[in-house]
């Protein structure tokens, strides 16, 4: 007992070690934990007055804005940008050491511009394009090693915008397209020389178990894509990924078969969270978050992974948000339910969820009427990530107050063509004045520790740092830093366009640095949160803006 | 005033006359565009880029890779540097160096390419549908053919169309080599192989990986192991016979 006891310690500690970053930032969640948060503590709550800008970068790719994550590795920053211009740069002065140009992709490719962030690995720099090549540059000189197609965005209307990761020897990525007729997946390959490893379907064929909860030939085209980042467990050896919505998206009339019970796994495996076995690309476990979703509520979103003390117990934990805000907490060996809570204060979806996770009270949208429902599809939190840091136990997170007034129809699928089928103006949640708020919340109680309400909304990524503080950015250009304890806003710096990306922190030899990406605007969201704010004018841009302590201060 | 001349003229019926006219419009356009420098030299006949006379090509196929360009080599997308009328017509001018005595002169875009695949009806629609169908994955015929304006082209277009099943598992593949690479052997189709190291598609699995190697690193011999009746094994007869059907009715010898 004793024995186990030390053990479970050991290998507390070394998971709370393992999901912090130091120098480098080498993940696009930090590290393969995911929590955004840097060991890092030079700059902190006695001294934020005095960071400065030190560089700035001006990657002259203004198509959409700067949504990527940097990341660091031995004092070079890696940056791409929405039409996979590529760079490295000296992560301490902005001096850019080699630059890389995707080939232009043809008009009548769909899909999204956009590009959240690349891997470095195994000597390589590896990311996705639009038209769905996954690439391989050499990380010194920036030449191009490999490239792979992994599927005709033309036919599936799919295409990579997430960041991949690396896992060993592999490479593995999501893609888009479940809001279309769509069958989404994870695909792995090999560092080395691009190779299939293996795919892994977010929806189960005939025969494979799962494919029950599909009605007639609906798995085909049932959506499920899983369009962002996964995080890895290398003791446990699990790959965790969230999934994307079913589709049709707000009618479910084709996929759902008669009799189902809505309270688990229907549709498998869109809206979840699974664990995967790295080597193979077979499914460990999953936990369905929203059973038959009519709502678009992805569980496309980041997963966290952290050892907690629950009920008495230390567990080995993972922190997962749905587009709707259901966050759920499960135990990441074995999936085993573990408790949830809902972050946005408007809520009209469900009436609530009961203990071990079922959704009570569903608000379901019904064919040629129109419901409002909160939060909208464009997410209690979009993409942008939440983060966490050891020191508070608290997660940070970005929360809008938005609703849809939905109006579902019946229209066929057609392959890789939009299979939205509703309309679902966005409007602003009724009877408030503040649209979003920067949350603390205690993933074990499940209780909000502060909160910082914001007029408009909240569409970047949070960082955490052990010098005590968050930071941010609005779409009004303002970089801010909270103190993580209390939530009190300490510092801003306006950059001068809005804020879609993410910051990260690093260190060159001893001096810490806090970059962010700058650029409003993405052709979902951004431009929906714009429309709802006809009198402001938020700046696009696409420039990497880095802070320090000035060198006589440190 | 020339444009609109241009349009004018597409905008009437598309009398002889007309295709006679579009065709020769294409083949200033073809002379001071296409024919230039290095790229497919006067009448298609080759330059530095592939010959395009003579070739088989369909009009769907020529308007697609004038759209899209091929990945990765000089052939960009000429959308943006051509007028629609200009498209219009080098596309009809190419046709007519493939043996197309009487080009279509309808848009040159995918709708009028997917089009041509709805008309089909019985096994060449069900081999249209089979050529490029989602759950099979990396085991369809799309992963290195494009055709009808869908596919990853890593081959070359498919020109001749085997008369039978067995003629088809029995194709030979003369244009695949083998690569020795960091003490790897490997069956590889060539891109190219200048100063800038040779750039090939690896085939050991599907789907191909497109890779670039150093200057002098990798070493091509003639034939190799690769079987082209291995890459369709997922298909079996009577859906290869659909195949066939859909390559016969969109593929002019």
């Amino acid at each position: 007992m004793r024995f186990s006891l030390i053990l479970l310690t050991i290998s507390s500690a070394l998971a709370q070690d393992a999901g912090a970053t130091h120098d480098d930032w080498p993940h696009y969640g930090g590290t393969q934990f995911s929590w955004r948060y840097s060991a890092l503590d030079q700059i902190n709550t006695s001294n934020i007055k005095s960071l400065t800008p030190a560089w700035l970068f001006q990657t002259g790719d203004y198509a959409e804005n700067l949504q990527a994550t940097p990341i660091v590795v031995d004092g070079v920053m890696y940056l791409i940008t929405a039409r996979a211009r590529v760079f490295a740069l000296d992560a301490a002065t902005g001096r850019e050491i080699w630059r890389y140009q995707s080939p232009e992709v043809p008009r009548n490719v769909p899909g999204f511009v956009g590009s959240r962030g690349l891997a470095v690995s195994d000597g390589k720099v590896f990311f996705g394009t639009k038209d769905n090549y996954m690439v391989a540059l050499d990380q010194k000189t920036g030449r191009q090693l490999w490239k792979v197609n992994i599927d005709d965005a033309r036919q599936c209307g799919c295409n990579i915008t997430a960041a991949p990761l690396v896992v060993k020897d592999k490479i593995i990525v999501g893609g888009t397209g479940g809001d279309g007729a769509h069958r989404g997946y994870i695909t792995a390959f090999y560092t080395k020389n691009g190779r299939l490893a293996w795919r892994w379907y977010v929806i189960p064929s005939p025969g494979e178990k799962g494919n029950e909860t599909w009605k007639g030939d609906s798995w085909k085209f049932g959506g499920g894509s899983p369009w962002l980042t996964g995080s890895y467990d290398p003791a446990l050896n699990l790959l965790y990924w969230g999934t994307g919505n079913a589709a049709a998206d707000f009618y479910d009339a084709e996929r759902v078969p008669a009799g189902s019970d809505k309270t688990k796994d229907v549709n498998l495996y869109t809206a979840s969270v699974v664990a995967l076995d790295p080597d193979t690309g077979k499914l460990r476990w999953h936990h369905q978050e929203v059973p038959d979703d009519v709502w678009d509520y992805d569980s496309a979103y980041e997963v966290l992974l952290m050892d907690r003390e629950i009920r008495g117990r230390l567990r080995q934990v993972l922190v997962h948000m749905n587009k709707s805000g259901l966050t759920s907490v499960l135990d990441r060996a074995t999936g085993e339910f573990l408790g949830a809570f809902s972050v946005p204060e408007v809520r009209t979806w469900i009436a609530g969820i009961t203990e071990d996770g079922k959704l009570v009270g569903r608000n379901e949208p019904q064919l040629g009427k129109t419901t409002t429902i909160c939060p909208s599809a464009a997410g209690a939190k979009s993409w942008n990530s939440m983060a966490y840091s050891p020191r508070t136990g608290f997660l940070y997170v970005p929360v809008n107050e938005l609703c849809n007034d939905i109006t579902p129809n019946n229209r066929a699928a057609e392959e890789g063509k939009n299979y939205m089928n509703g309309e679902f103006p966005v409007k602003l949640a009724a009877d408030r004045t503040t649209f979003s708020h920067v949350d603390a919340w205690d993933p074990v109680t499940g209780k909000r520790a502060w909160t910082l309400p914001y007029k408009y909304v909240l569409l970047a990524s949070m960082l955490a740092t052990a010098g005590d503080l968050v930071f941010t950015g609005n779409p009004e250009g303002e970089f801010f830093a909270m103190d993580a304890k209390t939530g009190s806003r300490l510092w801003s710096y306006q950059t001068g366009a809005g804020h879609r990306g993410a910051a990260v922190s690093y260190a060159v030899n001893g001096r810490q640095f806090i970059a962010t990406a700058t650029g409003w605007h993405s052709s979902v969201v951004g431009a929906a949160a714009s429309a709802l704010f006809p009198d402001q004018e938020w700046r696009l841009g696409s420039t990497l803006v880095v802070f320090a302590l000035p060198e006589a201060s440190r | 005033m020339k444009r609109l001349l241009a349009v004018l003229t597409l905008a009437a019926s598309c009398s002889a006359q007309n295709v006679a006219d579009v065709v020769r419009q294409g083949e200033q356009v073809f002379a001071k565009t296409c024919a230039t420098g290095y790229c497919h030299g006067v009448k298609g006949t080759s330059s530095g880029a592939p010959r395009l006379a003579g070739r088989g090509f369909d009009q769907a196929y020529i308007a697609n890779v004038v759209r899209s360009g091929v990945p990765d080599t000089g052939m960009a997308s000429f959308t943006t540097r051509l007028s629609r009328p200009e498209l219009i017509a080098v596309v009809a001018y190419v046709a007519t160096l493939n043996g197309i005595a009487n080009p279509t002169l309808g848009p040159a875009d995918a709708e009028a390419t997917v089009s041509t695949g709805r008309a089909l009806t019985g096994d060449a629609a069900r081999g249209a549908d089979l050529f490029k169908e989602a759950v099979r994955g990396f085991g369809r015929c799309s992963t290195c053919h494009e055709l009808g304006g869908f596919g990853i082209p890593v081959a070359a277009p498919i020109s001749k169309v085997p008369g039978s099943v067995a003629a088809l598992k029995m194709l030979t593949t003369p244009s695949v080599k083998t690569a020795a690479l960091d003490g790897e052997s490997m069956p590889v189709l060539v891109l190219s192989d200048g100063k800038q190291g040779p750039v090939f598609y690896d085939l050991t699995s599907a789907p191909p990986v497109q890779r670039n190697a150093a200057p002098g690193s990798v070493k091509f011999m003639d034939g190799s192991q690769w079987r082209h009746s291995s890459a369709i094994s997922a298909y079996n007869d009577s859906e290869l016979t659909a195949i066939l059907a859909y390559l016969r009715a969109v593929i002019k010898p």
